[in-house]
């Protein structure tokens, strides 16, 4: 079973053990953004491949106001993923919103489908993507670069730059990042809202223009990581042994990539809310989920959603 | 490959290891190129003919070129006709094509000498596979241990190269297919087997077919900047310019004067050419930074004159 070491212990002993060619292989995915010295040595390493075999919502947190929940569940208690039923009682939701969640909900209690980024293969946003069940983080110089496994998506996050002064709205939102100690610390303003399927999360939550992602990436050990995949067993499915080209390995128990993330939308919220997701390390491999192949059919209602057409043609 | 560091670096015979596979990755690596950064080109489709021997088809209709690489209006008297961006008629007279794959050409060629629309993997939103994927106007080439990413502009593909590996004795076959790199001296050269043939399958904008037999090599290499605009010009008498306007599309940053990055590529592929054939596509430093374009949007239409007809997914994934 593999390890994972604190970055700056493996960067002096690999710098010790390679050659000058190969580190130069390695500097720009270990080396941190910019050139300040302080921060290059705090730099961790995220590096691999990343899963999170749960469905389809996000970790509540231990406490505080968390994400919406599934209020259709199934005998063993668990939210039921075939049957999206958002709780729009939660308090988190201004009125407005709650009533969309619980339209939602009736369409999904009634035995349909509705459309949602993922089942329409539109790019999901943030924080919907975190959904993926695959993740890879790229760590450059002065970028992350954010690889998820399903229908090839990616996001780009600037690192140590502020946000534009004014931001154009872009489906991912302007992400910018920077290293704080252990952690890697993004910021995502400017989700496009006038877009088909907004919504963040599978539930058919809305956001608004107001919509502010916090996301903060660290590495934790297995026992810091047991109460979070505990109260996620909870609440969503686990897949096993496997999803997509990804098989979970039950017995892993080395270190752990937990997505700690604050959502705040004063358009759609009356409070900001936290969740978490908590990545493991898969077997498998990492291989092409093309969304319009539709081979991914699982957790459907065996109904189809109302599938939009493209009404003209890009060149 | 992260994991693999890690799990070595936890013994002292581990360092050996691990200096052991230094060496063995670092065959040439010396002068590693880097090739990172945004690399963009401002052509439709930037596929630029080779100095020599058999070459891409191209378009048979032409328009005469309105605006050079920089954005600034051609005012030469006789403008090169380059390739219309709005009708693309494959040049099925091409000797790199069999009889079989000619007729595959022309007949998309009559469809758009009709005026109809034919539906590619790049107006359907779908993985547009290698070589097509060339014709994206903008590359991120990310080094990493190990392996290559690659980031293209349009729609979020994104590509994966295993370095110093051999392809596996079975391929299961893939969109992008199955790449595996290594450099030489330097350059990058990629070796990619192993297509999956699904709809709309093509190797460019102009319906040519491929088969299961598609081999395609990529070398990838870091040129000067005299050299970079040079190819520009030449594939600017090829290319339509897209986006006019100075600092429209993916226009070279003025202040920029140093290395471009130039792909040469050979396609091979004997159930459909009768020679393997060449191309290249050259990147200079990009005037902006990586947009976000996607496809379900349609916001970059060129104007076809009638719609393709868009399949609907059949189910939903969910």
């Amino acid at each position: 079973m593999s390890v994972r070491l604190p970055s700056l212990w493996l960067a002096l002993l690999v710098v010790a053990a390679v050659p000058d060619a190969l580190s130069q292989d390695i500097a720009p995915v270990l080396r941190p953004a910019g050139s300040d010295a302080r921060s290059a040595a705090a730099v961790p390493d995220f590096s691999g491949v990343w899963a999170h075999p749960y469905f389809p919502g996000f970790e509540p947190p231990a406490s505080g106001p968390g994400p919406i929940l599934n209020r259709s569940r199934r005998a063993d208690g668990v939210g039921n993923p075939n049957q999206f039923v958002g709780d729009y009682t939660n308090p988190i939701l201004k009125p407005q919103a709650a009533e969309v969640v619980r339209r939602h909900g009736e369409i999904s209690l009634a035995g349909g489908t509705y459309p949602t980024p993922s089942n329409q293969c539109w790019p999901s946003g943030v924080p919907y993507i975190f959904f993926q069940h695959g993740m890879q983080m790229l760590q450059l110089p002065d970028r992350i670069v954010f690889l998820y496994l399903r229908n090839h998506e990616f996001r780009l996050v600037r690192l140590n730059q502020p946000h534009p002064a004014a931001v154009v709205p872009s489906w991912y939102g302007d992400s910018v990042g920077h290293y704080e100690n252990d952690a890697l610390v993004i910021d995502t303003v400017g989700v496009k809202t006038d877009r088909p399927f907004a919504m963040l999360d599978m539930y058919g939550t809305p956001f608004s223009a107001a919509l502010h992602v916090v996301e903060r990436y660290r590495l934790i050990d297995y026992a810091d990581a047991r109460p979070a995949i505990e109260r996620n067993s909870k609440e969503n499915i686990r897949f096993g042994p496997a999803i997509q080209s990804l098989v979970f390995d039950p017995s892993y128990r080395g270190k752990h990539l937990q997505l700690a993330f604050t959502v705040d939308d004063d358009g759609v919220f009356t409070t900001p809310w936290n969740a978490t997701i908590t990545y493991s390390v898969p077997l498998g491999s990492w291989e092409e989920h093309v969304c319009a192949e539709s081979r991914l059919g699982y957790f459907s209602t065996g109904k189809e959603a109302a599938v939009p057409i493209a009404d003209k043609p890009d060149f | 490959m992260a994991r693999t560091w890690t799990f070595a670096a936890v013994s002292a015979a581990a360092l050996l290891s691990l200096s052991a596979l230094a060496q063995q990755e670092s065959q040439g690596t010396a002068s590693l190129p880097d090739f990172s950064g945004v690399w963009g080109n401002p052509y439709l489709y930037g596929i630029e003919p080779p100095l020599s021997g058999p070459g891409p088809v191209v378009n048979k209709s032409r328009r005469p070129q309105t605006h050079d690489a920089d954005g600034r209006r051609v005012t030469a008297t006789n403008p090169p006709l380059v390739s219309s961006a709005i009708r693309l008629v494959g040049d099925y007279s091409n000797p790199i094509l069999n009889p079989a794959a000619a007729e595959v050409v022309r007949k998309h060629a009559e469809m758009s000498l009709a005026g109809l629309g034919y539906p590619s993997p790049r107006n359907q939103c779908w993985p547009e596979g290698v070589p097509f994927i060339f014709t994206n106007s903008a590359v991120l080439l990310l080094q990493q241990p190990g392996r290559i990413t690659m980031l293209y502009d349009e729609d979020h593909e994104v590509r994966h190269v295993r370095m110093n590996a051999p392809h596996p004795a079975q391929v299961t076959p893939s969109w992008y297919g199955d790449s595996v790199g290594h450099y030489d001296g330097d350059t990058l050269v990629i070796d990619t087997v192993g297509f999956k043939l699904g709809p709309f399958s093509a190797v460019d904008q102009f319906g040519t077919p491929f088969s299961q037999a598609l081999h395609v090599t990529e070398r990838y290499r870091l040129i000067d900047d005299e050299a970079a605009r040079a190819a520009w010009d030449r594939g600017g008498r090829e290319n339509s310019r897209n986006g006019l306007g100075i600092g429209e599309g993916w226009a070279p940053d003025p202040a920029y004067k140093g290395k471009g990055l130039q792909l040469q590529f050979t396609v091979e592929d004997k159930e459909v050419f009768t020679t393997p054939w060449s191309a290249t596509k050259t990147y200079r430093r990009a005037f902006r930074d990586w947009p976000e374009q996607v496809c379900a949007e349609n916001p970059h239409k060129y104007g076809t004159e009638k719609d393709a007809a868009v399949p609907t997914a059949i189910q939903p994934d969910f």
